[in-house]
């Protein structure tokens, strides 16, 4: 793989694929028909977690050596979520670019490894909404109010909840 | 250097060395190898011995070749003991940063432990059995013999493994530990199937990771600092000093990196050089020499006479330089434009006293650090010139004198000696400059020792670096040989051997942190095995008896001081004469 074109083909087997068989949670698909490294996702907020109820709309960006390089995730609608910046862009470690840790610090399972499809980038979004990492937060204030004052932390999450469903 | 034939080929600093054996001159010893001999602890009379020399050489230079020969030695090493491959051998010295020792004793403990951490399988998998089989990857469906696999058996495209190589490789050094693209994976991936799946320009830059890790893993090798040196250094610590150096003519300190500073502690250098570089020294000039604007608070420098002070814009606040008041203030109230009696009185209720003492604190470190830094730096251009003389003299001058002056040029090393040993005094002498102003400034005793020995080996120096600078331009531009030739080099080899005396005087009571006058300094050990040079250049120009006290190895100074105290054997704690038990240990008088 490497080539932009071997890089669209396998983009364009995953659209393929989720449209066939849609997973539970999500739906895909591109922001313009004409350009498959620019997707758009929704995101619903999992059941049993603050977030249940939500539509996040996000756009993930993939480079022209995907799958050796990962995407960019960047939530459209507004998250307030400690591993989420403010701009909206997602921070998970199997997102990181693999050079970005060449002592091998991170989890050979928590890296970027072109393994990786829409699907389960996805999937690992939705585990991160269900149970934020406040280690190495991306959004501190967040990460501080998750920590220290919940209940303030869940009025604001409420918020963004109903603001997505509005949006709708 | 471990040999001689090592230096052959080094520079010509260094080959002029080798003849040093051979080429007797006036001078009487063996102080060819310019390396050391400032450092090798003269303290006995058997300094002629090569081997004691051979003792202090406590490292070794390895080119690329021999970095190579000692990583495969090492792989080779491993891969014998613990039978196993070459590439799983190079994986766990990796891991466990090149240390034989380190990947026995891990290996031996828990090999199952080691195996799991560095991601080798005890039992490699092959591919899932079938005909087709899909790529992890790209999701293609291959023939099975197109895939590949680490020793896990996950199957991926050729493809794919190319793309995922020669991404990791283009990251950086994080390739030399990569495992399979499986996130459930922590196969490592071996040497063998990155080269065989790299690009040729891929393989070189993975093939230099390799080479680098292992110098720049390994704490017994470093790198040598000089720009553009490829060397590096194999280290034995333990043994003697932290000077190594390089084949590349550079010298450095193998502790710190920084350039070779012995006999100044790592601390004091790095202290140093932190305080040449800081802003803190501009902060000292900013406190010294100006004032901050009373309103917007930047520093303001008085560079002209008036105290009527007014801020640039936007400011432009108008005040007076020695109260700090409003200028508008200083009308009739004030008496006169000039006379700021406001001042004279708030400096008497001591408003002022606290930021005048400051800034003249200030000042008067700066001066002293201004003091310090000037001669340092200077000896530090000093010896730049004095290298550059060096070369000239030996590729130039060497050959015009020997026709001059009909010498052999055997002859004339006494001369390249001369030079060699400017450079090298010049760079101690430097280092001193440092170690005084750290030198704390109550110890009145061991400053005054080490005034005077930094004065004597100084002005050795001087006379030295004359004599070889001056003198023998004369030589060099006359037309034909000079009858007194003989004497200059009379006089130009002895000058080289003082000066080398002087410098191991200070180099000694430096190393062994001026305890010649510790208070109790009547049983200082150092001052008792003192050899030829400390004695004599001591009685000649000592006299206050601070000095004497410590290098005068007489029978009675071992135990009793100038002031009748007995040293205790043990605690050595200073008794007076009366006592026949040690006050402090209790211990019988010997």
């Amino acid at each position: 793989m490497g080539s932009p074109s071997q890089a669209s083909l396998l983009l364009q087997k995953q659209l393929k694929d989720l449209c066939k068989h849609p997973v539970d949670g999500f739906s895909a698909g591109l922001v313009d028909e004409s350009n498959l490294f620019e997707w758009s996702v929704t995101i619903i907020g999992p059941p049993d977690t603050l977030y249940d109820g939500g539509f996040f709309n996000a756009i993930m960006t993939f480079p022209q050596n995907y799958p050796n390089s990962p995407p960019t995730v960047r939530f459209t609608s507004e998250v307030w979520h400690p591993n989420v910046y403010t701009d909206g862009k997602v921070c998970i470690s199997i997102l990181h670019p693999p050079g970005d840790d060449p002592n091998g610090y991170e989890l050979a399972s928590e890296r970027w490894t072109p393994v990786h499809t829409v699907e389960s980038i996805v999937l690992s979004i939705i585990s991160m909404l269900s149970s934020p990492n406040d280690e190495s937060p991306a959004n501190v204030e967040a990460a501080k109010e998750w920590r220290e004052r919940r209940e303030e932390f869940k009025k604001k999450v409420g918020r963004c909840v109903r603001k997505s469903q509005e949006v709708m | 250097m471990d040999s001689e034939d090592d230096m052959h080929d080094a520079n010509d600093v260094e080959s002029v060395d080798d003849g040093f054996y051979s080429g007797e001159t006036a001078m009487d010893s063996d102080d060819g190898d310019a390396a050391d001999y400032d450092f090798i602890d003269n303290d006995s009379d058997d300094s002629d011995d090569p081997i004691s020399h051979r003792s202090q050489q406590n490292y070794t230079i390895l080119n690329e070749d021999d970095i190579h020969l000692r990583q495969e030695d090492n792989i080779k090493k491993i891969s014998s003991i613990l039978s196993i491959s070459n590439n799983a051998a190079a994986i766990l010295l990796r891991h466990y940063n090149w240390s034989v020792s380190k990947v026995n004793d891990e290996w031996f403990a828990n090999e199952e432990k080691v195996r799991r951490i560095v991601g080798l399988l005890e039992e490699p998998r092959a591919l899932p059995s079938g005909k087709e089989l899909t790529c992890g990857i790209c999701f293609d469906v291959y023939p099975c013999d197109s895939m590949s696999s680490a020793a896990c058996g996950h199957p991926f495209c050729v493809t794919c493994w190319q793309g995922y190589i020669s991404t990791a490789i283009n990251d950086g050094p994080g390739c030399l530990m990569l495992r399979c693209p499986d996130p459930s994976c922590s196969a490592a991936i071996g040497q063998d199937m990155i080269i065989a799946l790299a690009s040729h320009d891929d393989r070189e830059k993975y093939e230099r990771y390799f080479l680098r890790s292992f110098v720049e893993d390994n704490r017994k090798t470093k790198w040598c600092p000089a720009p553009g040196c490829d060397y590096a250094v194999d280290f034995i610590v333990g043994g003697g000093t932290f000077d190594v150096n390089c084949r590349c003519s550079y010298s450095f300190c193998w502790n710190c990196t920084e350039e070779a500073h012995r006999p100044v502690d790592c601390d004091t250098v790095s202290k140093w050089i932190r305080k040449n570089s800081a802003e803190s020294e501009n902060m000292n000039w900013i406190l010294a020499n100006s004032k901050p604007c009373p309103k917007c608070k930047r520093p303001i420098e008085k560079n002209q006479g008036c105290m009527h002070i007014t801020c640039t814009p936007p400011c432009k606040f108008e005040f007076c330089w020695l109260c700090l008041g409003a200028w508008s203030d200083h009308g009739e109230r004030t008496g006169g434009f000039y006379a700021c009696n406001r001042y004279d009185a708030a400096k008497k209720e001591g408003a002022y006293d606290d930021t005048e003492k400051r800034r003249e604190m200030a000042k008067n470190s700066l001066e002293r650090y201004t003091h310090f830094y000037e001669r340092w730096a200077t000896n530090q251009s000093s010896r730049q010139k004095a290298l550059a003389d060096l070369q000239q003299m030996q590729n130039i001058h060497l050959e015009k004198l020997s026709d001059k002056q009909c010498q052999p040029e055997s002859q004339l090393k006494f001369i390249t000696e001369a030079w060699l040993q400017i450079v090298e005094c010049r760079r101690v002498l430097k280092w001193t400059y440092a170690y005084g102003y750290y030198l704390p400034a109550h110890e009145h005793a061991k400053r005054q020792l080490f005034e005077y020995l930094q004065g004597e080996a100084e002005s050795g120096l001087e006379r030295l670096h004359q004599c070889a600078e001056k003198e023998l331009s004369g030589y060099l531009n006359i037309d034909g040989p000079s009858k007194d030739f003989n004497e200059f080099r009379m006089k130009l080899a002895g000058l080289t051997s003082v000066t080398r005396n002087y410098f191991e005087n200070l180099v000694r009571a430096l190393e062994n942190g001026l305890s010649d006058v510790d208070a109790h300094g009547g049983t200082s050990r150092t001052g008792g095995s003192r050899g030829l040079g400390a004695g004599s250049s001591k009685s000649r120009g000592g006299s206050s008896s601070s000095r004497n006290k410590g290098t005068a190895p007489t029978a009675r100074s071992r135990n009793i001081d100038d002031s009748g105290h007995w040293s205790c054997e043990y605690c050595t704690f200073a008794n007076a004469k009366s006592a026949t038990v040690c006050q402090m240990c209790q211990q019988l008088r010997s």
